[in-house]
């Protein structure tokens, strides 16, 4: 227990670093928050350099101290994150502080401010740091930094925060392949700032945009999000980054070092490839059939957005996206159980699961007839184990049981029956959609503050990929 | 450095493990998968599912860059053409398991070495060779020999009458400083002593010392010295043979196997020695082969299990020394505790030997052995390092570690409260596994 507390503390002293940024922005744009700030950032880092000093009498850690530490961190840091958005300028209440951290974190992106008019620039930093630091993961981040992470204990950390079925390792130690992802993603987000300050936005805007695109979050700085800069330049640049931050980050790690070889080669790349090109063409179809098309911007770059927002989990709609009609919707809801590649920062159910269980399934088919033959699944030109697609299955059955769960328990809290359901999805999906109560633009106050709870708990197991959390409330975890 | 270990057997696992509590890159290649992913989600390694044999897996594991590639399958012919492979891929040096002694000879050994094995490593021979070492020198638990044998670490079981018992350390009956405690081993536990502490009954205790004075490090313990002449060895494994083969001129040796076909293959390779067929757990029949007329008993069939029971049944036919082959590691510590005499354990040894090899061509590293929890490193001393500042008594040193010996301009002194360490020595500090880079600072 104290090399949990210890690593928390760590984690928290990272945390309160982070919180410095807000606050330089509010010295920047001359704001009263930035005394609020500093105070945030003092009580998180006292907590965490309180936490450090503990002397554990073991470094061990087992896989049920990892698990543990990585449910709790999560919980912990949205606890601590919170604090701005109590203090500062927005005073929001627990529950919608919480749920707020909670979306940031997990790259849901789902907000409950009405309005971000005359919330100060610092609160508004805050929300996309967070994004940006939940994208890749913030135990990954602490591998990267802390040596004392650096054995076994960390490995199992690793494989509780990491997305997919299976975790590729760049390097042999942890805390290398840990620097390398987030090499990887400290370069996409400077080049990703660097082509949005281009366009019309301000570099303020660009920053934040930046943070919150490659992380797939989606928070923005404006209440009309993106289509408040209009233009068709910063729609290309999002389109690109938005699909390089649901690209598995391995890959783009080998790619970048001259490893990787035809990208075509790894199986969820290409899928998720297509998948995005059907889903263009589905929208482009919708979008004939209702007769929306009003000059050439409709028919390219404004579906094409939109298919990569939302499998990216990003979660930015287009603003006449609800004129777009029940196809699009369907198509819509596919797309955000779906995800994409497994160890990029979205979320959903990912390309990866879904491809294992296609060609799982055409071996089973093929099996009724050939009730003899041996197959596995290959994935990558390289079979699988069996175990795999059992995982696989387990998974996707967990998934559909969290949304049943998520969504009656929200009828019952009142909300529409659409409502609760959709809900739950986008949230387990860290999508961050909404439908009529909460809206397609994303917000999320009206609804009650146990929906809140309840839905921050979804998004957590949403991100940790279901096993990490559920496991904690099984009695198995706890029987020694 | 970046080590490549190829086969995820059970030395292969063992060293993968240990190299990888180093703080070195491991890579591990096997091609079982079940095998590597238990390994792969418990340690700070990489796995990867290829063969240990084929180019295009040896080039995806990076071999091109390796330190070191240790082939550990085992098949020593596998062995070798995959470091052969490895080696023209571009591998610094290579190390490979092999089940042969005629590659061990130096002539053969070079041509081996031209067509890629750098190293071999034999574990049964180092297995054989440790059982000669125990039987030698039969009343300690553990010899261990560094410096080409010019300064020794000697762990024995203290039993009912030497006079170190109940005593602390700093009131020793002894008047000179010829030996140094440098750790105790109680119920599992290694403690490094500083002068308060007391050596207890049934306590392991390892003394740091020099050839001259092994005679009063023997005595102290009240330990008699015995010469082995007679060896009666239960189970015809392996290592039973390769013992069998090298020693069968020192000891008169008899073997009883339980395999007929084994039997009748050994009477034809070691003619100097008697083979018997017979159950080695059925008592008739080592009362038959005059049990109690042996001065040693070895354990050394497949089975730990086996092995720790006929060594127990040995102890009360009164047999002075017994040795237990022990491969399951769990069953280590068990067995020590239990009264059977020496342990051996060929993964041990053999990943010992590499990491003996390893630290050659590592000089950063100053670690040269490793016991179960505690090591022993040899650090050189820098310029206006902290400890050359006064005599070793007035340093205030932490707990956890004793300076053992030093190496001065190549002779070896112990060291004692007066001794003033100087630069360019070697030192030989003992402490706690984990504890080393406290200690390094003091020589920096």
């Amino acid at each position: 227990m104290p090399m949990l507390l210890r690593v928390i503390g760590y984690l928290l002293v990272i945390e309160s670093l982070f919180m410095l940024i807000p606050c330089i922005i509010a010295l920047i744009y001359g704001e009263d928050s930035f005394l609020d700030f500093l105070i945030c950032a003092g009580i998180s880092g006292a907590c965490g350099g309180g936490m450090m000093m503990l002397k554990p009498k073991t470094k061990e850690m087992g896989k049920r101290e990892a698990i543990l530490l990585t449910g709790m961190t999560w919980v912990i840091l949205s606890l601590f994150g919170m604090l701005p958005f109590l203090s500062v300028g927005t005073h929001l209440s627990v529950s919608d502080a919480f749920f707020e951290t909670m979306s940031g974190f997990t790259t849901t992106g789902a907000s409950v401010l009405n309005t971000l008019i005359g919330i100060p620039k610092s609160i508004l930093a805050w929300r996309c740091v967070v994004q940006w630091v939940g994208g890749l993961g913030i135990i990954l981040f602490t591998l990267a930094v802390v040596p004392m992470l650096n054995y076994s204990g960390g490995m199992q950390l690793f494989n509780a925060e990491v997305t997919g079925i299976t975790h590729d390792k760049l390097r042999p130690r942890v805390s290398y392949t840990a620097k390398g992802l987030w090499g990887v993603y400290i370069l996409l987000t400077i080049l990703l700032i660097v082509f949005l300050s281009f366009s019309k936005m301000s570099f303020f805007d660009a920053f934040c945009h930046g943070l919150s695109t490659i992380s797939t979050g989606g928070f923005s700085t404006s209440d009309m999000s993106i289509a408040q800069w209009n233009s068709i330049y910063l729609k290309i640049v999002m389109c690109v980054f938005m699909f390089l931050g649901g690209v598995n980050f391995s890959l783009l790690f080998n790619l970048l070092t001259g490893k990787g070889g035809n990208p075509f080669k790894n199986t969820a790349f290409k899928c998720y490839v297509v998948i995005i090109l059907v889903c263009y063409i589905g929208f482009v179809i919708n979008i004939l059939i209702e007769g929306l098309a009003e000059n050439w911007e409709y028919l390219t770059i404004d579906p094409l957005f939109q298919t990569i927002s939302i499998l990216s989990s990003t979660g930015i709609t287009e603003p006449n996206f609800h004129d777009w009609g029940s196809i699009s919707i369907a198509l819509l809801l596919v797309m955000i159980v779906m995800g994409s590649c497994a160890g990029s920062t979205s979320g959903g159910a990912k390309v990866d699961r879904f491809v294992v269980l296609f060609k799982f399934l055409k071996t089973e088919f093929y099996k009724m007839m050939h009730p003899s033959t041996v197959t596995t699944v290959t994935i990558n030109g390289k079979g699988t184990s069996g175990s795999v697609v059992q995982k696989t299955l387990a998974f996707l059955f967990l998934y559909v049981m969290v949304i049943c769960i998520g969504g009656l328990a929200m009828s019952l809290m009142g909300l529409p029956l659409s409502d609760s359901f959709f809900c739950a999805l986008s949230a387990i999906s860290n999508t961050g959609l909404g439908t009529e109560v909460t809206g397609l633009s994303e917000n999320y106050a009206l609804i009650p503050d146990a929906a809140k709870w309840l839905l921050s708990l979804i998004m957590l197991i949403g991100r940790l990929e279901i096993f990490t959390i559920l496991l904690l409330f099984t009695p198995t975890f706890w029987k020694r | 450095m970046k080590i490549v270990i190829a086969g995820a057997g059970e030395v292969g696992t063992h060293l993968a493990k240990m190299l990888s509590n180093e703080d070195q890159d491991i890579i591990l290649l096997d091609n079982d998968q079940a095998r590597l992913d238990v390994i792969d989600s418990n340690y700070n390694l990489m796995t990867w599912n290829g063969s240990t044999s084929s180019f295009s897996s040896l080039r995806d594991v990076g071999v091109s860059n390796a330190d070191l590639y240790i082939a550990v399958t085992p098949y020593e012919t596998r062995n070798i053409t995959s470091c052969a492979i490895a080696k023209r891929l571009g591998a610094k040096k290579t190390v490979a398991r092999i089940d042969n002694s005629e590659f061990l000879n130096p002539d053969n050994g070079a041509i081996l070495k031209d067509v890629g094995a750098d190293f071999l490593i034999y574990p049964e021979n180092i297995a054989a060779q440790e059982i000669a070492v125990a039987l030698y020198h039969n009343w300690a638990r553990y010899w261990g020999e560094l410096h080409n044998g010019g300064l020794l670490l000697i762990g024995v079981k203290l039993h009912g009458d030497s006079p170190l018992l109940d005593c602390k350390l700093r009131d020793l009956p002894v008047k000179t400083h010829d030996f140094h405690v440098a750790a105790i081993k109680r119920n599992n536990e290694t403690i490094i002593p500083n002068g308060n502490d007391e050596i207890r009954r049934d306590d392991i205790v390892y003394f740091i010392t020099t050839p001259p004075f092994i005679q009063e490090v023997r005595e102290i313990c009240g330990k008699k010295k015995r010469i082995i002449k007679k060896a009666l060895i239960v189970g015809g494994s392996r290592i039973a043979q390769r013992f069998a083969k090298l020693y069968n001129e020192e000891f008169h040796i008899k073997i009883i196997d339980n395999d007929r076909e084994n039997c009748e293959n050994m009477a034809t390779i070691l003619p100097n020695c008697e083979i018997v067929y017979g159950d080695a757990l059925d008592i008739e029949v080592l009362r038959e082969n005059n049990i109690y007329q042996y001065d040693a008993f070895l354990a050394l069939t497949d089975s730990s299990e086996t092995n720790i029971l006929s060594c127990l049944t040995a102890k009360e036919f009164g047999v002075p020394k017994t040795i237990a082959d022990v491969e399951n590691l769990q069953f280590l510590s068990q067995a020590e505790n239990l009264n059977i005499g020496t342990t051996i354990n060929k993964k041990l040894f053999a990943s010992s030997h590499i990491f003996k090899i390893l630290l050659d061509a590592d000089e950063s590293n100053s670690k040269f052995l490793a016991l179960a929890d505690a090591e022993v490193a040899e650090i050189y001393v820098k310029h206006n390092a902290k400890i050359t500042k006064s005599p070793v008594k007035d340093l205030k040193l932490p707990f956890g570690m004793t300076l053992a010996a030093l190496v001065r301009e190549n002779e070896i002194q112990l060291i004692n409260g007066n001794t003033h360490i100087q630069e360019c020595d070697f030192v030989v500090v003992f402490c706690l596994s984990g504890t080393i880079h406290k200690i390094e600072k003091w020589f920096n």
